[in-house]
């Protein structure tokens, strides 16, 4: 029976091989089953938080949230899935392709609720949840969501919400960030991400193969993020904006003595609220603007200073001895410097330093500036705070940038020469300065010779942070009888029927500043106006910036528009 | 009783409770009262099975030649009666209803054949112990009961039950082996069998197809065909040396696991007992497939000895493909595992058949 015997050794292998199949399932590779069964049944159920709200130096909410309702499935099944997206789409009244095109995109894993659609409104969420018993595995989930109660108003001072780009998640990756989060961009909401940031909470519940509850295993409650208050003044901003009136361009209103930001606009502007609503092709299309909606002018962006970087060279002539308030040059509408001619934009006659900053002179600056030399200029440009950022807490700031000597040996590998002093002591040339920059600069004229740090947040939760940023001011070392010169040549911009800003003259209040019109070839030029008021007590140092805004004429205009809506307001 | 009819019982009851808690830990947590009652009614089967057990255990076995050929023809009828009356359950037509139970005519063909093959190839004298099947040629070795064979075989793979139906193929072969059928034919039997299944593939039911693919790689279609084999391996593989303990099993309790009263009852009980457990009840099968095999060596005469082989084989089969599917480690077929799995048939069947082996030991004694 020798058959038997193999018989009965098959029979023998057969439970040999069953029992250790079971070892291997249960002994070798018995953690990745533990995990997948837990997987199974465990279901994580977010609670989101809401984000901390933004407001006024008032108090007054600029940035709040409201509830949006979001449909999301926690189902297994394939098939089911599909029939799902169909059902919701119905309700929804979409193409179900595109839900299904969302979910495909928003897939985590199967412990995950998986999000469907996002935003749909009260009416839709009840017919919905009416609908939940014969829909399975769907929940209608209230989620807290941006709302802009001002539409666009300070848009890039806000900043808006996205999901986490690549960049950001490797950086933040160790402060609890993760895929799919959604975090600030630019502006507050980005700078102050991590206190404006909610935190999740969540159920961790136990639920059976269709998704159906069983019990609760855990919870976590969720905790709000933390209110930011800012240094904006809310009517004012209204002011600048509807005085800018879609002009490309950027206005900054800064309190001269502490640093304050108290209005911020910059156009193009885009609406925040794109990003949470994203309708389709919107936000694609403020990516590839040439013109930059997204971009803040005011911090971000850097031209040619133009006749406002006059009273640097101004201040510096003073301060050095080169020239005194009484020394003449005469403008005959051009100066040879280096065998070429370089052009006053008129003919001014006879200037002394006051006149020449009420015309705007160029011829007398020509002389001044080579007087003084390029590296001297370069280093009151310092002092005022060019050529470099100011420390302001909004991403993104660009430095600018002051030309020397030196400089231009090791970038363009060539030689300075006096006609690159004369193009430097009227601001021009390689000259590059930010909007932001230049309300400084103004500034340390107003408050006697302080360089103020520009900051935006007052408080956060109620922590108030002016004493921080009054630290962070430094002294410029200037005498008090240049200042007084330089006020009076800039007061005399506004004052003298010549002025440059002679608008100004016809305001209840007095005006200190300084027009610009740099030349940006091939466009036209930009017009800038800088300065101060009221004149003896200054409150606001504002500098308004017209891109290829043709002159300092429309700038002024401008600033006269914005003054006299303060006044009519009562704001100053 | 003579003690391997007392063993044999003791074991298959044994088993029956552990089939009967994994029943009731399944069950319990579905709504309704029909899921509620279920563990009772196996409960009901199991008492009838042990009473079947003890009257058949004592009656002779040899009256089963005489009615061998009355018994095959009954078990045709009610395969053909199966196409015409069958209620259809899961896609398949396996079930004769009857007052308050669901008779499967396939599980009793499976041991019908037995007998059947048994018959055929011993001869009837007690004393000639000799098996003529040696001197067989290839018509009246193979051919011939072959046609017998595939006649149910095809009733059944019809229904369709592939499990059931190649569950018989390989019991035929088996025994033909057994009874000495030249190697030479059982070889031209197996190509002539074997060769021709890539032209089958065309004649598979899609989802019959499904489950071969899916056992191929269960991942292909995680929540369709390879997800009752994937629930299966996780419910086996989380439990761990204990196992979560009984009533708490996440994968059967929560109903991850579909058929985990029926067919995935092995994973069910794995689950709830552990490694320690399913080892347990491994080694409860195998002491009951080595009862079989002792007592088909120590019965002398032909019918006797190749009825208890083919018993323990027809177990040891079934048990085998079970909890192999079970484990992911064979496809997936409608087999029940045998004293465990919840269903009337397959209890009954099961005791009947353990009382013909209990019997043949006992008889032989008697010589």
């Amino acid at each position: 029976m020798n058959r038997i015997r193999i018989v009965i050794i098959f029979v023998v292998l057969m439970f040999l091989v069953l029992f250790l199949g079971l070892i291997n399932l249960t002994v070798i590779s018995g953690g990745k089953y533990k995990e997948l069964s837990n997987k199974n049944c465990i279901r994580l159920l977010p609670q989101p938080g809401a984000r901390g709200k933004i407001l006024d130096r008032a108090g007054c909410v600029m940035v709040d949230n409201k509830l949006s309702y979001e449909v999301l499935i926690l189902t297994r099944n394939n098939a089911a899935v599909l029939k799902v997206l169909g059902d919701v789409a119905r309700v929804l009244e979409v193409n179900p392709d595109e839900l299904t095109k969302v979910f495909d995109k928003s897939y985590l894993n199967s412990s995950v609720p998986t999000v469907i659609a996002r935003n749909i409104d009260l009416k839709q969420a009840i017919a919905l949840e009416e609908l939940k018993s014969e829909i399975p595995g769907i929940m209608i989930h209230p989620n807290p969501v941006r709302r802009y109660p001002y539409g666009n108003l300070a848009c890039h001072v806000l900043g808006y919400l996205n999901e986490i780009d690549r960049w950001r998640l490797t950086n933040l990756e160790n402060y609890g960030y993760k895929t799919k989060d959604i975090v600030g961009f630019g502006g507050v909401e980005e700078k102050y991400d991590y206190y404006l940031r909610q935190e999740e909470g969540g159920l961790s519940v136990e639920v059976d193969h269709r998704g159906r509850f069983t019990r609760v295993l855990g919870f976590r409650p969720p905790y709000n993020g933390r209110d930011i208050q800012l240094t904006l003044n809310l009517k004012i901003q209204k002011i600048v904006e509807t005085s800018l009136a879609g002009r490309k361009g950027c206005v900054v209103i800064m309190d001269p003595f502490t640093g304050e930001v108290i209005s911020m606009a910059s156009f193009p502007n885009f609406s925040p609220s794109v990003f949470i609503e994203r309708p389709a092709g919107v936000i694609n299309r403020l990516f590839s603007d040439s013109e930059g909606p997204l971009i803040n002018r005011a911090v971000a962006s850097v031209y040619p200073a133009g006749s406002i970087f006059k009273p640097i060279v101004a201040a510096a002539g003073l301060e050095t001895g080169k020239i005194n308030s009484h020394t003449v040059f005469v403008c005959t509408g051009a100066t040879m410097v280096g065998g070429r001619d370089f052009k006053c934009w008129n003919v001014h006659g006879q200037q002394d330093l006051t006149l020449a900053l009420a015309d705007s002179c160029d011829t007398y600056f020509y002389h001044t500036g080579l007087l003084l030399g390029a590296q001297n200029m370069y280093e009151y440009a310092l002092k005022f705070g060019l050529s470099r950022s100011t420390g302001f807490e909004l991403p993104n700031e660009s430095a600018g940038l002051i030309p020397n000597p030196m400089w231009k040996k090791i970038r363009r590998f060539k030689g300075w020469y006096d006609g690159d002093t004369a193009n430097l002591s009227i601001g021009q040339g390689d000259v590059l300065v930010s909007p932001l920059q230049m309300v400084r600069m103004i500034s340390v004229f107003a408050n006697n010779g302080t360089l103020v740090t520009p900051y935006i947040v007052k408080s956060v939760d109620g922590k108030d942070l002016s004493v921080y940023w009054a630290r962070q001011a430094t002294k410029v070392a200037i005498k008090d009888t240049t200042m007084d010169s330089v006020r009076e040549g800039m007061r005399q911009v506004v004052v003298c029927p010549t002025g440059t800003a002679s608008v100004l003259a016809t305001l209840s209040v007095p005006v200190v500043g300084k027009t610009g019109t740099a030349q940006a070839p091939p466009g036209l030029s930009h017009g800038w106006f800088v300065g101060y008021f009221p004149y003896k007590s200054p409150r606001y140092a504002i500098c308004v910036l017209l891109e290829h805004g043709g002159s300092g004429y429309a700038a002024t205009v401008v600033t006269k528009q914005i003054i006299e809506e303060m006044v009519k307001e009562g704001l100053i | 009783m003579r003690k391997s009819q007392l063993t044999i019982l003791l074991i298959a009851i044994a088993i029956a409770v552990c089939g009967v808690l994994s029943i009731y830990s399944s069950t319990c947590q579905k709504e309704g009262q029909l899921w509620q009652s279920i563990y009772q009614r196996q409960i009901i089967w199991i008492v009838l099975g042990v009473l079947l057990y003890i009257v058949i255990s004592n009656l002779n076995y040899r009256r089963l030649w005489d009615w061998t050929y009355v018994i095959y023809t009954l078990t045709l009828i009610f395969l053909l009666l199966v196409f015409i009356l069958g209620a259809v359950r899961l896609g398949a037509q396996r079930w004769i209803r009857f007052s308050w139970f669901n008779f499967q005519p396939s599980e009793f063909a499976k041991l019908i054949l037995v007998i059947f093959l048994a018959r055929y190839f011993s001869k009837k004298s007690v004393d000639d112990t000799s098996l003529p099947s040696r001197r067989f040629g290839i018509m009246k070795g193979i051919i011939l009961p072959f046609i017998y064979v595939a006649i149910p075989m095809v009733l059944i793979i019809e229904q369709p039950d592939l499990g059931s139906g190649l569950m018989i193929l390989f019991l035929f072969i088996a025994v033909l082996y057994i009874t000495g059928v030249r190697l030479r034919y059982i070889f031209t039997f197996l190509l002539v069998m074997f060769l021709p299944a890539p032209f089958l593939w065309n004649f598979l039911r899609d989802y019959q197809k499904d489950r071969l693919l899916v056992f191929l790689n269960p991942n292909i279609d995680p929540l369709g065909a390879g997800y009752t084999v994937i629930q299966s391996k996780i419910a086996i593989g989380s439990s761990g040396f204990f196992g979560k303990g009984w009533l708490a099993g996440t994968q059967s309790q929560l109903y991850f696991l579909p058929e985990s009263h029926t067919d995935f009852i092995f994973a069910t009980f794995t689950e709830e007992w552990g490694l320690a457990g399913s080892v347990l009840l491994l080694l409860l099968y195998f002491l009951l497939i080595r009862q079989g095999f002792s007592i088909a060596s120590r019965t002398r005469d032909s019918f006797g000895k190749l009825l208890a082989y083919g018993i323990s084989l027809m177990l040891a089969i079934q048990i085998f493909t079970n909890v192999a599917m079970n484990m992911g480690i064979a496809p997936v077929v409608g087999l029940p595992l045998p004293l465990m799995s919840y269903g009337g048939s397959s209890v009954i069947v099961t005791f009947i058949s353990l009382a013909i082996l209990a019997n043949v030991d006992r008889t032989r004694a008697v010589f």
